[in-house]
């Protein structure tokens, strides 16, 4: 009696809101990371972050539907869930934490639309409206996860260094190490920011290598060596973190630079990438931008130093 | 932030899930910058519910929408903007007056926009739905 009691205490409908929508979430995502990662592709699919988060808040909201909440009390519910289910990932699925800031407005928005959606169908007492939803998403997730996923982008930035390219190519091929505190706001939050490159000699063949802060290194090998024009190298190793690994992957790098005839060289800094988490819409924008911040930091660098 | 999405991707909002994702969204930002709108929601909603024949369902664009019978009164949004239809002598009025804006979509539209900031505002709102609601009836 006293056992039975004390289950009451603590599998409240609140509890058991937050505790069987992740144990759903995380079970679900596991399950199919450990599928698609043995079956080679490793793709995180928009239904990971997007239909689950959903049915996590419809599932919650089954638990809490008879509990009265006011919007206020049920959007900060749907927000202690969501963090729990980003600490949850953190923990049991391996990811980084700069990964999961990134994800976070995903997971808190879809929780909460989750949520309220739940809270209105529930509300209609209909339960072929409620198999319906959730066979809907049931088939939307499974065919996404069998669904083909392959995307490749390139981003591209240019700068004018105020030196002939002869001296800027020396800076380019490898570069000493950048001291100057990173700006980008995901660097400073502990995303590894590029601090200096190596090479194993100056000609095509030649070993590079692009060292990060956090002591991590980019192998690569020099595919194009046409002196004080064109820089280019593909990556044959990228570092294991949980901040990349099978989300994306950086696949060539380059340098080209172009004698503006002035005593000044505009250099362009190219890469190319392939993303292995979808929805593209929403995780194209940070690789652009991160990548982005990458170039204008090796190549600000490599404008400061050829401008001494 | 909701006046640059309506203006600039307003287009989307045929799209499958995109006015509800921004409706969450809506809500999120308001449950961090004015949460108390979010209890006023709540509170115009039950005060809705104890009209005769009225119910609230999801709105097709994002929000809360009251309804009697198969006839919108009007709907709310995360944030606190109040979509209500009325007659155009009564947008004008009320506009004039300074009580209410045209609709944030369709501002040539019988609709007008009111926006909840407080307590007043709170029954302003519920006084243009009874307004909509006696519309409606009077049709009826």
């Amino acid at each position: 009696m006293g056992l039975k009691q004390n289950m009451r205490d603590v599998f409240t409908p609140q509890f058991k809101g937050f505790f069987w929508s992740n144990l759903v979430g995380i079970s679900i995502i596991g399950i199919t990371k450990y599928l698609m990662t043995e079956n080679g592709s490793g793709v995180i699919v928009f239904s990971e972050f997007v239909v689950i988060p959903i049915l996590m808040g419809m599932i919650s909201g089954w638990f809490w539907q008879d509990l009265g909440l006011v919007t206020r009390r049920l959007a900060l519910y749907s927000c202690y869930n969501s963090f729990l289910a980003i600490g949850l990932s953190f923990i049991f699925l391996g990811e980084g934490i700069i990964c999961l800031v990134i994800v976070s407005p995903l997971i808190f928005c879809f929780m909460l639309l989750g949520t309220i959606f739940g809270k209105g169908i529930y509300k209609k007492n209909n339960d072929k409206l409620n198999v319906s939803i959730v066979f809907i998403l049931a088939v939307v997730f499974v065919t996404d996860t069998l669904s083909k996923h392959e995307y490749e982008n390139e981003v591209s930035d240019t700068i004018v260094v105020n030196a002939p390219p002869g001296r800027v190519w020396q800076n380019v091929v490898a570069f000493k190490r950048i001291n100057v505190p990173a700006q980008f706001w995901l660097f400073r939050l502990g995303l590894p920011s590029p601090v200096e490159s190596t090479v194993t000699g100056y000609y095509r063949g030649a070993g590079r290598k692009c060292i990060f802060s956090n002591n991590y290194v980019f192998d690569e090998t020099i595919s194009t060596y046409d002196i004080s024009k064109n820089l280019t190298f593909d990556i044959v190793n990228q570092p294991k973190d949980p901040e990349i690994m099978n989300h994306i992957a950086i696949l060539r790098g380059q340098f080209l630079l172009k004698d503006n005839g002035n005593g000044t060289t505009t250099l362009t800094g190219n890469s190319w990438y392939r993303l292995y988490v979808f929805p593209i819409w929403y995780y194209d924008i940070w690789a652009k931008s991160i990548t982005r911040n990458v170039h204008l930091r090796v190549m600000q660098h490599i404008k400061e130093l050829s401008e001494k | 932030m909701f006046q640059f999405v309506v203006k600039y991707l307003g287009f989307l909002k045929s799209a499958p899930l995109f006015p509800q994702v921004f409706e969450s969204f809506l809500i999120l930002w308001t449950l961090i910058s004015r949460p108390v709108i979010l209890d006023y929601v709540d509170d115009i909603r039950s005060k809705v519910l104890t009209w005769p024949n009225t119910s609230v369902s999801l709105h097709k664009y994002g929000g809360i929408q009251f309804n009697h019978g198969n006839k919108e009164i009007g709907h709310i949004h995360g944030n606190g903007i109040l979509d209500i239809i009325l007659s155009r002598k009564l947008k004008a009025q009320l506009i004039k007056e300074g009580l209410a804006k045209p609709h944030h979509v369709f501002p040539k539209s019988g609709w007008i926009s009111f926006h909840l900031y407080n307590e007043k505002d709170k029954i302003m709102a519920l006084e243009l739905l009874h307004r909509s609601y006696s519309k409606i009836l009077l049709s009826n």
